[in-house]
């Protein structure tokens, strides 16, 4: 039993009854179908046993005044042959169910036609008269009509073409309703969802927003609301950029103020922490300029050259950390359609990380690989790695590892690099390998989509 | 060297900038002149031949520095070093490409910019071979090419090669040592006296000029790229293939 429940309960789950769009289905399909029966219900038993009465007396009736025509026109001919009135009057009803229970006699009590009437009991017949063509008159005697049960008669009528069809118009129904409600409302979640992840305003339907119900109403708010962010989310992007744009000038004066005391007092330590402060606002200026760039540049995708430009990268490395040994192995194959200058910031920036905690000459690992759909790009390095806690945090922008390293940089590349990889549609993943360091892989769809 | 100063054209639309820049590469030695825009610098440089070198900002409204960059080279063959936002790869190229001599990311540490401008008088010195050459006269010839490092001509079918001053020291440099491959940080730093830079795209715009100057006189594939090293001129036993 238990085992029973549990697996109806996957089963309800699995095919996603808990959704609105069954819940409202099978309750409007339901009550429409209990309606349909209770008013079936009504309409028979306001159908009276009398009416009924009347209209089998009256079938009986018919049947027997055809039997007796039939009979009187054979009598006519003078055949020899019996009169075979069974068959006939079956073939003219068109099916053995239609005949009723009787038995004919005529005026002289002969038995003329009798069709199962020896299984109802005497004190259960009813007794008419007939009179045929020619004035004869004949008894028949049929069984009293017997009002069926309300159940038999309700089975009647639902075996009927009728009911079927009834039943799967409203189960069409029932389902326009429950897709005319559900639609718009996943429509509105994928259109959230779409807004959290890519920061991208759709617009929504006007079809949508001119239903004029609740959910028209709640459309236009969210709109409303996702529009709103969005201004926000750019004023500060735009604010961000103009900043540092702005801060670029006064930081040029004070190189130059610095470089100008220091021609005065060339042993000054203070200016060499001028110069060495310039060089880092200078770079939390470039990072911040090149995060808003990917943010807000919308170039077209062009062919890119993964070997090519994993290759300038490990030139520029070979310039900056000359000191760190780097393996490359490429794959000549790994071309994808993509936006050059964001994937030389990204691989630029992980590449350089991989260098920076390798300071003391430990072994970077590049490789590059050609898949059928994809570019698989692994940068591992053998430096101090990162902690698992620490490794989603990464990601985001001015998060800088906890570990004693933290010497240069503003914890902006890593989130440059996955805005750069997003934009690919690709993948950023980090895994410390079992020997230590840190594995960096990038997947890049050949198309981005 | 000669014993007059060095004079410099700074063009910038920071005032405060020009004001304190001057005063450093006064205090180095140089003579500064200062004009604020791109219009100002256009007309002062075709009027006068006096400067040795001209350090122009990018960008400035109106006229950018790339405006005044392709109207001054048009008529004359001032070294000019380029200043620009740092991270705008493309201001640079196109920069070096229209025949800038170096470009610097703005901004700067004032000693690079000062080393800079040396670097460029220098080899200029060099080029017009009064003073610092201290190297060999060499005439070569290869590929049909003919060098000639005392009258810093090249001439392909008898008529001369177009080259700006970075141009010639590389393609000399290049023939010189042909079959050898030669590092880029060797070639930035022989050719355009400094260190090379990590992004530095300038050896291979100069060397990529070259290639564009020699394919229309009908030399193909004689430069060859080293992917990840550097350049190698092929003698003329070797196959010419180029793996770019």
């Amino acid at each position: 039993m238990r085992r029973l429940s549990a697996l109806l309960t996957t089963a309800y789950q699995k095919l996603g009854f808990k959704r609105l769009f069954w819940r409202i289905f099978i309750c409007f399909w339901l009550s429409s179908l209990l309606v349909m029966i209770a008013t079936g219900f009504v309409i028979i038993s306001k159908y009276s046993s009398e009416e009924y009465t009347k209209r089998y007396r009256n079938d009986v009736l018919t049947q027997a005044e055809r039997i007796v025509w039939r009979y009187e026109q054979a009598l006519a001919v003078q055949t020899s042959r019996p009169i075979k009135l069974k068959s006939w009057i079956a073939k003219k009803e068109n099916r053995r169910g239609h005949l009723m229970p009787m038995l004919i006699s005529d005026d002289v009590n002969q038995r003329i036609y009798h069709y199962r009437l020896n299984k109802v009991k005497p004190e259960d017949r009813l007794e008419y008269e007939v009179l045929g063509p020619s004035g004869r008159t004949y008894r028949v005697f049929s069984r009293k009509p017997q009002t069926p049960r309300i159940y038999t008669q309700l089975m009647y009528r639902f075996q009927s073409l009728q009911f079927v069809f009834i039943f799967f118009a409203s189960a069409l129904v029932s389902a326009l309703l429950s897709w005319s409600i559900t639609r718009p409302l996943n429509y509105l979640g994928s259109f959230s969802r779409r807004y959290a992840n890519e920061q991208e305003v759709t617009p929504l339907p006007r079809t949508l927003l001119t239903r004029g119900d609740e959910l028209s109403d709640l459309a236009t708010d969210i709109e409303f609301m996702v529009n709103k962010t969005h201004a926000a989310a750019s004023t500060q992007q735009q604010l961000l950029h103009d900043v540092s744009h702005e801060l670029r000038a006064p930081l040029a004066r004070l190189q130059v103020s610095a470089a100008l005391i220091e021609q005065k007092s060339p042993d000054s330590r203070h200016v060499k922490q001028i110069h060495s402060d310039c060089l880092r606002i200078d770079q939390l200026i470039q990072q911040i300029l090149d995060y808003s760039k990917l943010e807000q540049s919308n170039p077209s995708p062009e062919p890119c050259d993964i070997d090519a430009l994993c290759n300038q990268v490990i030139d520029n490395m070979a310039v900056t950390y000359p000191g760190v040994p780097v393996e490359y192995t490429p794959d000549s194959k790994a071309h994808i359609s993509g936006f050059p200058e964001a994937l030389l910031q990204a691989l630029d920036n992980i590449i350089g990380n991989a260098c920076k905690y390798s300071a003391s000459g430990e072994l970077v690992q590049i490789t590059t690989l050609s898949r059928p759909t994809s570019v698989l790009i692994t940068v591992r390095d053998h430096g101090p790695g990162v902690n698992e806690e620490e490794m989603s945090k990464l990601l985001q922008p001015f998060y800088r590892a906890g570990n004693e390293m933290h010497t240069n940089g503003f914890g902006l590349g890593l989130s440059i690099a996955l805005k750069a990889i997003n934009k690919h549609k690709g993948e950023l993943r980090m895994s410390t390998p079992d020997d230590g360091g840190l594995k960096v892989e990038i997947i890049l769809p050949k198309v981005a989509v | 060297m000669k014993t007059e100063k060095y004079k410099i054209l700074l063009v910038d639309d920071d005032e405060t900038l020009c004001a304190l820049l001057s005063e450093f590469l006064q205090a180095e030695g140089f003579e500064v002149e200062t004009l604020h825009t791109g219009d100002a610098a256009t007309e002062r440089l075709l009027q006068s031949d006096e400067f040795d070198t001209v350090v122009l900002d990018i960008m400035m409204p109106g006229m950018s520095g790339l405006d005044v960059l392709r109207s001054v080279r048009a008529k004359r063959q001032v070294p000019i070093l380029m200043l620009t936002g740092r991270g705008d790869d493309i201001d640079r190229i196109v920069g070096l490409e229209m025949g800038a001599d170096d470009y610097l990311g703005k901004p700067c540490n004032p000693r690079e910019l000062s080393a800079r401008i040396k670097a460029i008088i220098r080899r200029t010195e060099n080029s017009l071979g009064n003073g610092l050459n201290t190297k060999p006269i060499v005439h070569t010839q290869l590929h049909g090419i003919e060098l000639d490092t005392g009258t810093r001509t090249a001439l392909v079918n008898n008529t001369p090669l177009p080259l700006t001053s970075a141009e010639f020291n590389a393609l000399s440099l290049l023939m010189t040592r042909a079959g050898q491959t030669i590092s880029k940080q060797d070639m930035t730093q022989e050719v355009l006296n400094r260190p090379l830079e990590a992004y530095d795209r300038a050896m291979d715009v100069h060397i990529s000029r070259i290639r564009q100057k020699l394919s229309s006189e009908g030399i193909n594939d004689v430069i060859k790229s080293i992917r990840g090293v550097g350049y190698q001129m092929l003698t003329e036993q070797q196959p010419s293939q180029s793996d770019d």
